[in-house]
């Protein structure tokens, strides 16, 4: 980080003491010098993403010329048919709106969920703390893989399977949110709730009007989190929803795919492609810092 | 995750202070607790009920499930075989042991045990660590892995093998990768220049996008007659091969395209770990005359060492979990080459409906995980009290 800045130092004595012509030489030299890595990174971090702006050139070139080229970075001719066909062929629509369901609900319960239980964690004196935490937080190594088989018993038995409980519940169960807004609780200067202690407030009120204002932007990054991570599951939907209405759409796209032979409807299969990636990457606009930060403090990094 | 774990374990040592402090608790004794204290549980219950429903409870029948023959479909077919799961995974018939099998593999094992001295000298990892390692090491390498099948017998379950070791090759494969270039990026990125963000967003991108997205994108750059991949080798004058249906080459290919994936993940701890380091370490090394090699080796690397070895633990622990992309993108092919262990587990639950197998084997992988984890955990504390 202070590379740049240390050599910059002989230069401004070299500018005083010589005449103008070496100068504007130097100034162009340090000029590159101190741009050159930043623009050579500008394009490589272009080249990064020369993949994913690949994926809405296709989806928004005519099939006709898909069928004879597929290699334009720019369509040729913009169409927007391929759009229009997912909402009128096949079950794209439907497998959108499921995740759109899926992925709001399970990050409403987990914020309710995780906030109560964080804030208890953090804030509060009940029986059996000292062994519920660590229980709690020890589910954090646990991965999804060793439980899907009897969460699928389970949600057979109850018969949720091929609804959208069924692809809710599971991650309600998560301990991520609790780890993440105990951290965010115990962090809270113990003065605030005294006062509203000595006001008389009870407990839900001084968590529902005092803290959980304060814990807003621990939650909008355990909810950015939470909704990225259950609009991308694949696995557990994989196994409980079987029924081709409800798949999510990253199952539904899943289920599209595999045989590539035949181009035809590939500007179609592209259009899906940027539906099932659009909320996500608006919402990465929208909320880029929250996202980083839930990862941030999700995995304990920070 | 063992990190959230540690980290969690110091707000627990936080909270009985703050709690003091409170106002709920007025010293009444250690275990007695107001009726008002008692309503704090309310706090408590929805999550505690997911959790005990979802999480815990299938985690304890996941491994009680392993010792039965535990049909989905047949009812009657759900009965307590004690290892015999365990046992279709790990045996065959006909068994020896010989000292040359897999040695070149055995002798790097072996070869494990100098770090692991090493470690032990300089006092990184206590003695009963570092002999329980060695004595593990010993057995895995040395003995266990000389175990196969003799002449005229077979593995019950070779594709256990196969996709046990497809999962391992690409933990090795991917795991330096992924965790050197979101290291060289952070790095790169790391400047005092208004881009910074620009770049640490485009970078991060891929990361948002789902698993099945990612698999359209790559099997179709990968695609020799459709994809950008083969218009880049042209211009190289290479034949377009295809990458996804090479023995050799799809593992690797499925490897690149996650690291483009999930690298900007690695990018982000990195960068905030960086960030972490004192500037005023940098602006001490300058003034001493450092040179760059001289700051990075001597301040940036010993700075990183908390974020290296979280990013490594993480890394190695999403890898072994590989199942998305290649399930969709080959379905384990060519010839198995790139079949891992969850599709194995998949395949065996959910197509062959034995549940009971296929608890068995996630429980295996569950257990490799901790295992290599504590491991991890173990050798890169040392590094960290040197620093």
């Amino acid at each position: 980080m202070s590379a740049p800045t240390t050599q910059d130092q002989p230069a401004t004595q070299d500018r005083a003491m010589t005449d103008d012509q070496p100068v504007t030489r130097s100034r162009r030299a340090r000029f590159v010098r101190k741009h050159l890595p930043t623009a050579l990174l500008l394009v490589l971090a272009i080249i990064w993403l020369i993949p994913l702006w690949w994926m809405f050139s296709l989806s928004l070139t005519p099939n006709e010329i898909l069928q004879r080229d597929t290699s334009n970075l720019l369509p040729p001719e913009v169409t927007f048919e391929n759009f229009l066909s997912v909402f009128q062929v096949g079950l794209s629509g439907r497998w959108f709106l499921n995740s759109l369901i899926v992925a709001s609900s399970t990050t409403l319960l987990t914020l309710t969920v995780s906030s109560m239980a964080g804030y208890a964690f953090a804030r509060l004196r009940f029986p059996g703390k000292k062994i519920l935490f660590p229980v709690v937080i020890a589910g954090l190594m646990v991965p999804q893989e060793v439980m899907f088989i009897p969460l699928f018993l389970i949600f057979e038995t109850l018969g949720l399977h091929n609804t959208h409980p069924g692809l809710f519940l599971p991650r309600v169960g998560v301990p991520l949110g609790v780890f993440i807004m105990t951290t965010f609780f115990a962090a809270i200067p113990g003065e605030i709730e005294e006062a509203a202690q000595i006001d008389g407030a009870s407990r839900w009120r001084i968590f529902r009007q005092i803290m959980l204002p304060m814990a807003m932007p621990a939650m909008t990054a355990l909810a950015i989190f939470t909704f990225v991570l259950t609009w991308n599951d694949y696995l557990w939907p994989l196994v409980s929803a079987t029924e081709r209405e409800m798949f999510t759409i990253t199952t539904g796209l899943a289920s599209l795919q595999g045989n590539f032979a035949q181009a035809t409807e590939l500007g179609a299969l592209m259009a899906r492609g940027v539906l099932a990636s659009l909320p996500l990457l608006l919402l990465f606009m929208i909320f880029q810092r929250q996202l980083i930060r839930g990862i941030s403090l999700g995995s304990g990094g920070k | 995750m063992m990190v959230a774990l540690k980290q969690a374990r110091r707000t627990e040592q936080h909270t009985p202070a703050t709690a003091r402090s409170g106002p709920s608790s007025r010293r009444a004794g250690p275990e007695r607790f107001s009726p008002r204290e008692l309503g704090g549980l309310g706090f408590l219950l929805p999550f505690l009920a997911a959790y005990a429903l979802f999480m815990l409870y299938p985690v304890f029948q996941a491994a009680v499930m392993s010792f039965f023959d535990w049909d989905f479909l047949d009812i009657t077919r759900r009965e307590w075989i004690g290892l015999s799961n365990y046992r279709r995974m790990f045996w065959g018939t006909e068994m020896t042991w010989t000292a040359g099998r897999m040695l070149p593999l055995r002798l790097i094992g072996l070869a494990l045990l100098i770090p692991v001295v090493l470690a032990w000298r300089r006092g990184a990892v206590s003695r009963v660590a570092a002999i329980s390692l060695g004595v593990g090491i010993v057995v895995l390498f040395g003995a266990v892995l000389g175990i196969h099948p003799g002449e005229g017998g077979r593995w019950y379950d070779s594709q256990f093998w196969l996709s046990f070791g497809n999962t391992l090759l690409f933990v090795v494969m991917s795991t330096p990768l992924i965790v050197g270039v979101g290291l060289a990026l952070a790095l790169a990125v790391n400047r005092p220049s208004r881009i910074t963000g620009l770049l640490r967003a485009m970078f991060f991108a891929p990361y948002v996008l789902s698993v099945a997205v990612l698999t359209l994108i790559w099997a179709f750059m990968l695609n020799p007659s459709l994809g950008l991949v083969g218009v880049v080798g042209d211009w190289f004058g290479a034949q377009p091969i295809n990458v996804l249906n090479s023995t050799t080459w799809a593992m690797p290919a499925i490897v690149v395209a996650t690291m483009w994936w999930t690298v900007g993940f690695n990018l982000v701890l990195f960068l905030a770990g960086l960030q972490d380091i004192d500037r005023q370490q940098y602006e001490a090394a300058s003034i001493d005359g450092a040179g760059p090699w001289q700051t990075f080796r001597h301040i940036t690397i010993p700075g990183l060492r908390p974020t290296i070895r979280l990013v490594v633990v993480l890394q190695v622990i999403y890898s072994f979990q590989i199942f998305g992309q290649v399930f969709i993108m080959t379905r384990g092919g060519p010839d198995g080459a790139t079949r891992v262990l969850i599709q194995h587990v998949f395949e065996r639950g959910f197509r062959d409906f034995q549940l009971g197998y296929a608890s068995a084997m996630s429980i295996f992988l569950f257990f490799v995980i901790i295992v290599v984890s504590v491991i991890q955990f173990l050798f890169l504390r040392g590094g960290e009290d040197e620093a």
